[in-house]
């Protein structure tokens, strides 16, 4: 079995442009499971659901978890409680990684988190995992920490420091809602046809939050994957 | 977060300028400050900072398009406003950075109840400064979450203002090759 782990950016993405099926459709032909931890249900249902203009959007995820598409951790048996401990440490430790004017940048929040504390849990018990998730700073943050370092030094105007422990960091595998429906493309799951088709959907999950860039994109479209 | 006295002292200094901004309705300024704000809030975040940079864009916007002309006693909304900003001046010159996230709180209140028939909009106004400056602290490098919480918007407001903004062409943002991280999501699905 392996387990996808959604953060709110991808089913946000999804759910703006329409192309939550795809979702029901990869669930098809995929031998695993899709988690969403509690934290990430709050900004993807239970928050946007009272604001009018979200609020269709909130209905049709909590529509997935409702048929089982996605499923809360407790699905697999993982305690909530272990995750809510799990995360605060590893916010503890990602929120004392970044110095800037002698002060700890507190960078990531609970939900966020919340995906690198099932993904820690599910590898502890040798379960193929990874994360959907659009945001930059925690991939970034995991995958090559020396960018975010530069990044922010050259945004701040000053001196930032990249210090602390991060090798609880370091075995997280990440996707975007771009690669998402780049796979739904090749499997042939997207609802709409033409030569176009690729280029319009990763376009709109662009548009839509995830952090890709034009030219990942162009690479995107020549890939010849099999 | 308790904000440090070189930072006190730096909001101190925009809101100073604020006030005679206000006062000269020179809405390129009162731009340029609500950046400068948060851009220095982004290593504390501290709420009176964040609330400033909102409310001050805010001004700014009414001010470009002249909106502030529709909204009778502009000029006595303006003295208000003022006096509130001195109070905030003054807690910052004391460090007491709960009574300037209160003082500024109030400030916008004040901007939200000016007027009654354009409440709606004015909230409106609000709310795109929230997103406005939630998608400069999430180019400064925090997390999207962390951003939508600071400023007290939904995440679905701001992907959606990201989305159309270029942080994602940073070359620092690529910490893989696209070839790599689409094969990793084939293999995964296969």
């Amino acid at each position: 079995m392996k387990v996808l782990i959604f953060d709110s950016g991808p089913l946000i993405n999804l759910s703006m442009n329409g192309l939550l099926y795809i979702l029901e459709e990869l669930k098809k032909v995929f031998d695993g499971r899709f988690i969403i931890p509690e934290q990430v249900r709050y900004e993807v249902v239970d928050r946007p659901i009272k604001i009018p203009r979200f609020e269709l959007g909130a209905l049709k995820i909590r529509g997935l978890i409702e048929d089982g598409i996605l499923e809360m951790p407790g699905s697999l048996d993982i305690d909530k409680e272990q995750i809510i401990k799990e995360t605060l440490f590893l916010m503890s430790k990602a929120n004392k990684c970044i110095n800037a004017k002698d002060n700890w940048l507190h960078l990531i929040s609970e939900a966020e988190t919340s995906c690198l504390a099932v993904s820690s849990e599910l590898t502890r018990r040798g379960v193929e995992n990874m994360i959907a998730i659009d945001e930059r700073t925690t991939r970034v943050l995991t995958e090559k920490p020396e960018n975010l370092e530069k990044l922010m030094s050259k945004k701040l105007h000053s001196r930032v420091v990249l210090s602390g422990d991060l090798s609880d960091f370091k075995n997280f595998r990440f996707i975007r809602s771009t690669e998402l429906v780049y796979v739904a493309y090749k499997k042939g799951l997207l609802r709409i046809n033409g030569s176009e088709v690729l280029e319009a959907v990763l376009y709109a999950t662009k548009y839509m939050g995830s952090s890709v860039s034009f030219e990942e994109i162009d690479e995107l479209k020549k890939l010849k994957i099999v | 977060m308790a904000i440090e006295r070189k930072e006190c002292e730096h909001a101190i200094s925009v809101l100073q300028t604020t006030k005679k901004a206000l006062m000269e309705k020179d809405s390129l300024l009162l731009n340029d400050l609500s950046n400068n704000m948060i851009h220095s809030s982004c290593s504390y975040q501290d709420a009176g900072s964040i609330t400033a940079a909102v409310l001050i864009y805010a001004l700014s916007k009414l001010m470009a398009r002249g909106d502030y002309r529709k909204i009778k006693n502009w000029d006595l909304f303006v003295k208000k406003l003022n006096s509130i900003l001195d109070l905030a001046i003054l807690a910052l010159g004391e460090y007491n950075s709960e009574a300037y996230a209160q003082h500024m709180l109030r400030a916008r209140k004040a901007l939200e109840s000016v007027s009654h028939s354009l409440k709606p909009y004015i909230e409106e106004v609000l709310r795109k400064a929230s997103i406005n400056k939630g998608g400069k602290l999430y180019e400064h490098g925090l997390s999207a979450e962390q951003t939508a919480k600071l400023l007290g918007i939904t995440q679905w407001e701001l992907s959606e203002y990201t989305g159309q903004k270029g942080g994602s062409e940073i070359n620092l943002n690529r910490t893989m090759s696209e070839k790599r991280r689409a094969q990793m999501a084939f293999d995964f699905f296969k």
